[in-house]
């Protein structure tokens, strides 16, 4: 009986829809007791058959689901990698401004899919985009209202950052905001600025104080106030913050609310040029952009995007795309002919590790000579580094770190400053882009008045990544409300560059 | 007939023949002076009946306005297109034209025919230019999809009503319209034969469209050029309410049962799709489904069947044809200028467009049924006709016609009123074509308000 059984799992093993090969059972009866094996394997057998079946029948059933209409199967194979052919808003630039912008117009669009939006990033590794490559500060110690505004606003967000993006189901985001502060240092010469960027700084509503040389040594052990004559503590919400974490949490609640990611580069516009004559009588090419042309990674193959509105948020790259429409390529003497003031400017950050360091309340720490640190992680490790004089600036062609800077321009300061970085190792350095304003190294926020419809938010020169939150808001309210209605960032328009107006921060970095 | 119907089709001898530089002007003047000669169709002397008879076509006091209508809106659809259409090479301009110009012949074969089964093959015919159109020349990846939606909820509705028509030419032995109102009724007593009372309609209710077979009329107006969509919504949907007129003579004495949930559907949609109108975002979506709602005021009409009801059916098939049209011509000029159809990023346009804006202003009132405009005429006759009939239908129409006004204006409000963004400065101003396209909109929907006779549908 049990032989014959066995003759009947040979003919019937494979399913007889399969064509897998007829292979023998191993669940040989040796006996009549087998503990570790089920007596009978003819209902084993049938099981097996069953779920063959009913296997072939799921995937009958999954290739009819993907036929019918309503599945995304299509007979026309399209790369899927492609962004849509319309778009009511196209953001270039993936970085923390970018996605800020996207997540904020996606906030105040006020009926669910009233925008389409997205987003091109040429490179999804962000291998040389600012944002991931910043030292993470957050400061307000500015001396331009607009600029102290952004930085509250901004850290106001992130403090509550799960309110704004959180998404459901997911992990609620850790920015590993660090409050430690800032402490800038002031010799004789510059205290003055100081104390009136002070004063304006608590006018509008930082929680600064301002710190005698004793006041340091007392609060700070570590720190040598040789020369120093006054100091500059930002109390609350200040310090640091892992910029990668914030990039992500827009990108993700943005991504969750409705905008399409693209990866891609865009290599040109389609634009409409009318020709007015301006009342002094002079001839201004005022262009629209119809669409933008978005080219995919390695590949010839591109995607004219139609769209109403383009946001440059490309950063440091952000000249480059203007000049694609031909801003700053007419003679110098007319409105077109000013560039967009925006260059790449290439910072060093080294990492160095020094355990008899400042210890772990340490400010983030910035010397009038340029030097600054901050801790970085719990383990005795910092980041240190400097802005270059203006006739030394670094090449901007790639990303490779100059070790020489370190040791002739950012050492002897800080050995200065900081006598335990006297003994300290360089374990780590990475180099990143200033969007740097060449202009007057703040922000540009709003139309361009040549181009309808493009819409600027690039020049941060440093302190974009701070101001992301508070700029993303602002830009989603000048395109969908028609002006600012939060944070009257007016300021930060064009109009400064068109009249020559410079807004110049006393004290950068 | 024939008057109409060969310069018709050597139009498209024009239009292949013609120089590239006089295609635009040419057409267009042959097409108004086509229309301009149809105009007479509406002098009935013969107070009943037939006008203008042959064997196969002939004119009645039904299919006269929505004649006129059909070859009205030639000129206009060109006229629209030209844009648009300015960048493409000349053989595919001509191509386009030639494809406006065949659904324009169909059309007038479907409403001019006296044979069920010309209308049929006429009705099916307009499927074809129509896709071609709005595959072909929409603007994005999802038109594959609307063609798709366009054609086959039209098909699926009519293979019955094919069967149905061969059935009653058995039947009653003709399928003539001129003969069947006087043929001996069909022996309407089976479970078969409601279901070719549904066979009949069902082709003619998707068409229409009813609420709950809608969903290819947002996608098709959505997609389509601005042609298309104006085609779509004047005319194309007004066969299926046509149809209806024509057939249900011979579908008594089911209807007065069979109705009732079709009836519901449609009085339901109206409200449905005017509380879909309150949230949408694209300009052309909220027309679309404007549409859908006033034609389910005309199909619950015809349902009812009677005097008043067919009356206020046509005059809004008239008349929602004219505002519809124009609504998309407006929502087009905005396309044009701004690449989007999202109502947020174009607002506050009355400040830089003001003739524009008192367009808009007339066709939202035309749309919201304002007197003394013939929309309102129609639909206060079928409200009147529906409460008659059953006093509940007030409840549905009173809210219908409620939000109808309210998105009505919230589209103006959106688009002309509000604070004006800064991208929207530097736009095109308005082109004299664009002025011209909607007076020759709104100009016949006044004029009808001084003699709503032409489109009574009944002798005087």
């Amino acid at each position: 009986m049990s032989s014959w059984r066995r003759l009947h799992v040979k003919a019937r093993t494979g399913g007889f829809l399969s064509s897998t090969p007829v292979t023998p059972r191993h669940t040989r009866l040796r006996g009549p007791f087998m503990p570790c094996q089920s007596l009978s394997t003819g209902r084993s057998l049938r099981k097996g058959f069953i779920k063959d079946l009913e296997n072939q029948l799921s995937e009958m059933k999954k290739k009819a689901v993907d036929a019918l209409p309503g599945s995304s199967w299509s007979p026309v194979l399209i790369n899927p990698n492609l962004p849509p052919e319309r778009a009511d808003i196209v953001i270039v630039g993936g970085g923390v401004i970018g996605w800020s912008i996207a997540y904020w117009l996606k906030q105040k669009e006020r009926v669910r899919g009233g925008l389409r939006v997205i987003v091109v990033e040429r490179d999804p590794t962000y291998s040389r985009a600012s944002t991931v490559l910043s030292a993470g500060g957050i400061r307000q110690q500015f001396s331009l209202l607009e600029n102290i505004h952004l930085s509250l606003a901004s850290a106001d967000f992130m403090r509550n950052i799960n309110d704004h993006l959180f998404v459901l189901k997911e992990d609620p985001v850790d920015l590993q905001f660090n409050h430690s502060g800032y402490m800038f240092l002031a010799n004789e010469q510059v205290a003055h600025i100081m104390e009136e960027n002070y004063r304006t700084q608590r006018s509008a509503g930082a929680e600064v104080s301002l710190l005698s040389p004793t006041q340091v040594k007392e609060k700070f052990p570590w720190i040598n106030t040789d020369g120093v004559a006054l100091a500059s503590y930002g109390l609350e919400n200040e310090g640091w913050f892992d910029p990668w974490s914030l990039l992500n949490a827009f990108r993700r609640k943005a991504v969750s609310m409705g905008v399409v990611q693209c990866c891609g580069e865009v290599t040109g516009f389609k634009y409409k040029t009318n020709v007015v004559n301006s009342v002094d009588g002079e001839q201004m090419f005022i262009r629209r952009i119809q669409s933008v042309k978005v080219q995919m990674p390695n590949s010839l193959e591109y995607q004219p995007v139609e769209c109403a509105i383009v946001v440059n948020a490309a950063g440091a790259f952000s000249g480059k795309l203007a000049e694609m429409l031909g801003i700053g390529s007419s003679p110098e003497d007319s409105i077109a002919g000013i560039p967009l003031p925006v260059e790449p400017r290439k910072r060093y950050i080294y990492v160095v590790h020094c355990p008899d360091g400042p210890g772990l309340d340490t400010p983030f720490l910035i010397d009038y000579s340029g030097v600054y640190f901050r801790r970085e992680g719990l383990g005795g490790n910092y980041i240190t580094g400097t802005s270059p004089e203006e006739d030394e600036e670094p090449d901007t062609s790639n990303l490779d770190v100059d070790h020489e800077f370190f040791v002739d321009k950012v050492w002897p300061s800080l050995a200065h400053r900081v006598p335990a970085f006297e003994k300290l190792k360089v374990t780590s350095a990475w180099a990143g882009f200033y969007d740097y304003n060449t202009f007057d190294q703040n922000g540009i926020i709003g139309v361009h008045p040549l181009i309808n419809n493009m819409y600027f938010a690039t020049g941060f020169s440093g302190h974009g990544l701070q101001q992301s939150p508070a700029v993303g808001r602002g830009v989603a309210e000048l395109i969908l409300d028609g002006n600012f209605r939060t944070l009257d960032l007016s300021g930060l328009s064009f109009r400064r560059i068109l009249t020559q107006e410079p807004m110049l921060e006393r004290n950068i970095v | 007939m024939l008057k109409i119907l060969i310069p018709t089709v050597m139009l498209v001898v024009t239009t292949w023949n013609v120089r590239a530089k006089w295609l635009w002007p040419a057409t267009l003047t042959h097409s108004l002076l086509i229309s301009m000669l149809s105009l007479t169709w509406f002098a009935h002397t013969s107070e009943t009946g037939w006008k203008s008879l042959n064997s196969y076509m002939a004119t009645d006091l039904i299919s006269t306005p929505l004649l006129v209508l059909s070859c009205w809106l030639l000129p206009i659809m060109i006229l629209a297109s030209q844009n648009h259409l300015s960048q493409e090479p000349a053989n595919r301009q001509r191509t386009y034209i030639s494809l406006l110009i065949s659904l324009q012949i169909f059309l007038i074969l479907a409403f001019s025919s006296t044979e069920i089964v010309l209308f049929f093959l006429m009705f099916e015919a307009t499927l074809i230019p129509t896709l071609m159109i709005i595959t072909r020349w929409g603007s994005q990846a999802e038109r594959l999809n609307a063609g798709t939606y366009f054609l086959f909820y039209t098909l699926a509705g009519s293979l019955p009503l094919l069967v149905s028509i061969l059935y009653i030419q058995t039947c009653a032995g003709t399928t003539s319209l001129l003969i069947l109102h006087y043929a001996p009724a069909l022996p309407m007593t089976s479970f078969a034969d409601k279901l070719l009372w549904a066979g009949c309609l069902l082709a003619f209710l998707v068409k229409m469209p009813l609420y709950g077979i809608h969903l290819w009329l947002p996608k098709a107006h959505v997609e389509a050029p601005i042609a298309g969509s104006m085609v779509l919504a004047a005319v194309l949907l007004k066969l299926g309410g046509y149809g209806m007129m024509r057939i249900m003579v011979i579908l008594e004495p089911l209807t007065k049962e069979l109705c009732y949930p079709f009836i519901i559907l449609a009085l339901w949609g109206v409200i449905m799709t005017g509380s879909i109108c309150l949230r949408q975002t694209d300009l052309k979506s909220l027309i679309a489904y404007s549409s859908v709602g006033h034609m389910g005021l005309v199909a619950a009409a015809i349902l009812i069947q009677t005097p008043w009801s067919f009356t206020g059916a046509l005059i809004l098939m008239i008349a929602h044809g004219l505002t519809s049209s124009a609504l998309f011509c407006l929502a087009n000029t905005n396309y044009e200028r701004t690449h989007s159809r999202t109502m947020l990023l174009a607002r506050g346009l009355q400040a830089i467009f003001p003739l524009m804006a008192s367009w808009w202003f007339l066709a939202s009132l035309a749309n919201l049924a304002l007197p003394p405009l013939p929309n309102l005429m129609g639909e206060l006759m079928i409200v009147t006709s529906l409460f008659n009939w059953s006093w509940f239908t007030l409840l549905l129409t009173g809210a219908g016609t409620l939000i109808t006004a309210g998105y009505s204006l919230y589209m103006f409000l959106m688009t002309q009123r509000g604070p004006l963004p800064v991208h929207i400065l530097g736009l095109e101003p308005s082109h004299s074509r664009e002025h011209l396209l909607l007076t020759l909109h709104l100009l016949p929907l006044l004029l009808l308000i001084m003699k709503p006779e032409l489109i009574w549908g009944w002798a005087i």
